[in-house]
């Protein structure tokens, strides 16, 4: 069992990072009712500002943290703006639309950046192993592992507690409802998806030395809180949460085991399949419209 | 509207070629009869892309020999014709293509990747060009007119076996990228340390092989490696894969487990891994602080020209195919050619190079010494630092 202790911390770190992006992604689609498939480019943001922003220094490291955030929720706001003239038109137009920018951005990002993968330097004293029960564990992940469950809490404490958050919930629940209070279905939507853009980039900043950063990041992303989402229920946090460390367990501790490892991406994707068999109907509502 | 401008540039196309050909013809000719006419070679390499660092190198070591040897090859004038071979083959058939029909280069040197190599033999020998490759180097067919001055796959891999058997008290864990270019580095190591009776930690005997490119997480193979009680690794990766590896190997619970490779901290990735590079044994055909007379020429040039880079066995590949036509094309005397100088290459015997003493060997490749180096401290910057010499490798 010792020997699964590092895997194991591993998965949770994995979880917890991609909770962060799955959290974004599930709530556009059960708020805004937006599908967004550009969701791993605003990741990309994020993970290319602290390439090239964070040398080892902490004040690069919180510039590239504002930067990709910021960039991303702008990103996410100029989605929505685009996303304008497709109201009513169903998930199937926004899914080519987003995808469509995923691509143009994506190919922006590669021709600016390069096609490589890019280094990443994290903060000097996080820069070296940690003991954990006897073993070695890099002092940046344990780190990461702390604020990815800060940020996670603090996404729990905003959507039940705070004002915004009681019309998220209510959104989820009865849009027409929060329309009829006076709420303009733009401005919900807007700010959904600069929240989810925000939240995408700040993972992409802080979670880039682990997940990487380049050509293939976006869509590694994508997929992974695709996958998140399906099987936590579209646009429930909380099952976002679960799912996610599920699925960080299934990439850590799958691979770390020899018999596993061979067939843990089809786990992933089996449990995908199986999800939205038994629950189709939950992924693409076709009456429902913005 | 739209046809006669098109018809117009087709026929300017058309005629760009014809002339392209018709200045090669001249150019053969005139090569074969002055003595100290122009030469024509072209350089191939991926001058943007992924392997932008491996081709620059290329590049600068094919330079730097024709700037000490007052930009002639054999008595020649050299007229240098560069192509961008990009990421591989796609990219690099039609820059060849360019180099061989438009420019009517007489040699070819350079291409970084083996899928480029293979891509672009059938054409170079459909002209009758050789080829004095200075990196990749696939399993070939043909032999006929392609050379090469780097090494095979497999090389490094088996000439380190030996040593890591002697030194290693206990099994050895092998891991590499899954890809051909990871079979053959890690298959020459497992091939020849099985042959010796080593034994691998691996269950079942097997290499690990992680998913390439797409692996950035390296931790839980590391862990896989500590529970089968590995007493040594050994491993290929390059690039960004490599800084990742020895970055987190070494914050990992296999940090104390002596790491060997082949490429882990050669050319720029070296800064990058920083001190987690530290300790890192490799073997390699080249080592910058290699004790003889070739070698402390190049490195000085070397230094001058780039005082901020370390040469590499990259480079010095490459300045040594310059050397190989240098002499290829001395010897071919008042009648230089493609053929002439594929055949004076066949005759060469021992070549002097930065690297040490070496010769081509039947398959076309080097037959040359190993050296193990071990990356340590020298001055502020780290560096690939000679330990003692291996095996000689090549057939």
């Amino acid at each position: 069992m010792d020997a699964y202790l590092i895997p194991a911390v591993d998965g949770v770190a994995y979880g917890l990072l991609l909770f962060v992006v799955a959290a974004g992604l599930t709530l556009a689609f059960g708020v805004g009712d937006v599908l967004n498939l550009a969701h791993g480019t605003l990741f990309a943001f994020g993970a290319y500002a602290a390439a090239k922003i964070s040398d080892g220094s902490w004040g690069s490291l919180a510039l590239a943290v504002l930067v990709g955030t910021a960039a991303a929720g702008l990103g996410g706001a100029l989605l929505s703006l685009l996303l304008t003239p497709l109201a009513g038109r169903g998930h199937l137009a926004q899914a080519l639309l987003t995808f469509g920018v995923a691509l143009v951005a994506g190919d922006r990002l590669t021709a600016m950046f390069g096609k490589d993968e890019l280094a990443l330097t994290v903060p000097k004293s996080l820069d070296r192993p940690v003991d954990l029960a006897g073993h070695s564990y890099p002092g940046y992940r344990l780190a990461l592992i702390i604020v990815a469950a800060l940020i996670a809490a603090a996404l729990f404490v905003v959507v039940s507690r705070s004002r915004a958050g009681h019309f998220v919930r209510a959104t989820v629940d009865d849009r027409e409802m929060v329309a009829m209070l006076g709420v303009s279905p733009f401005t919900v939507r807007t700010s959904v998806l600069a929240g989810a853009g925000a939240l995408a980039g700040l993972a992409g900043a802080l979670g880039a030395p682990i997940i990487g950063a380049g050509p293939r990041t976006a869509d590694l992303v994508l997929m992974l809180s695709l996958v998140v989402v399906v099987l936590g229920g579209m646009g429930s946090i909380a099952g976002a949460l679960v799912a996610a460390i599920a699925v960080g367990e299934i990439q850590t501790i799958g691979v770390a085991n020899p018999d596993l490892s061979t067939i843990a991406p089809f786990v992933l994707f089996g449990a995908m399949a199986l999800a939205l068999a038994a629950r189709a109907r939950g992924l693409l509502p076709s009456g429902r419209s913005a | 509207m739209f046809l006669p401008r098109r018809l117009v540039s087709i026929a300017l196309a058309t005629g760009l070629v014809l002339a392209g050909a018709g200045c090669a013809k001249d150019d053969d000719k005139s090569g074969s009869a002055g003595a100290a006419s122009t030469l024509k070679i072209g350089f191939l390499g991926s001058l943007s892309g992924t392997y932008q660092a491996v081709g620059t190198d290329l590049k600068n070591g094919f330079e730097l020999y024709l700037k000490m040897h007052d930009g002639k090859l054999g008595g020649h004038p050299i007229d240098l014709k560069i192509g961008d071979e990009g990421d591989g083959a796609q990219t690099a058939v039609p820059a060849a293509t360019k180099l061989v029909k438009e420019e009517g280069v007489i040699a070819m040197t350079g291409i970084v990747g083996g899928g480029s190599v293979a891509a672009v033999a059938p054409l170079l020998a459909q002209a009758k060009i050789p080829l004095i490759g200075s990196n990749g180097r696939p399993e070939l067919k043909d032999l006929n007119g392609v050379w090469t001055t780097s090494f095979m796959s497999s090389d490094p891999g088996q000439s380190i076996a030996q040593y890591i058997k002697d030194k290693v008290n206990g099994p050895v864990f092998a891991i590499g990228p899954d890809y051909q270019g990871g079979y053959d580095e890690v298959g020459g190591f497992t091939t020849e340390f099985a042959k010796i009776g080593g034994q691998l930690a691996n269950p079942g005997g097997k290499t690990l092989w992680t998913p390439f490119p797409q692996t950035t997480n390296f931790l839980p193979f590391f862990s896989q490696i500590k529970s089968s009680g590995a007493k040594a690794v050994y491993t290929f990766y390059a690039g960004k894969a490599a800084i990742d590896f020895v970055k987190q190997y070494k914050q990992s619970d296999i940090k104390d487990l002596p790491l060997y490779g082949a490429f882990l901290t050669e050319g720029s990735v070296l800064q990058a891994e920083g001190d987690a590079a530290k300790d890192v044994f490799t073997t390699c055909n080249y080592s910058p602080d290699l004790d003889n007379e070739e070698n402390r020429k190049f490195v000085a040039a070397w230094r001058q020209q780039f005082p901020d880079a370390t040469p590499t066995t990259y480079a010095v590949a490459s300045y040594d195919a310059a050397a190989v036509l240098d002499r290829a094309i001395a010897a071919a005397g008042s009648n230089v050619t493609a053929e002439t100088i594929n055949e004076q290459v066949a005759k060469l015997g021992q070549i002097s190079s930065p690297r040490g003493q070496w010769q081509f060997g039947k398959n076309h490749a080097p037959v040359q010494k190993w050296y193990l180096r071990q990356v340590r401290a020298d001055g502020r910057a780290l560096a690939n630092t000679l330990v003692q010499d291996l095996a000689t490798v090549g057939q």
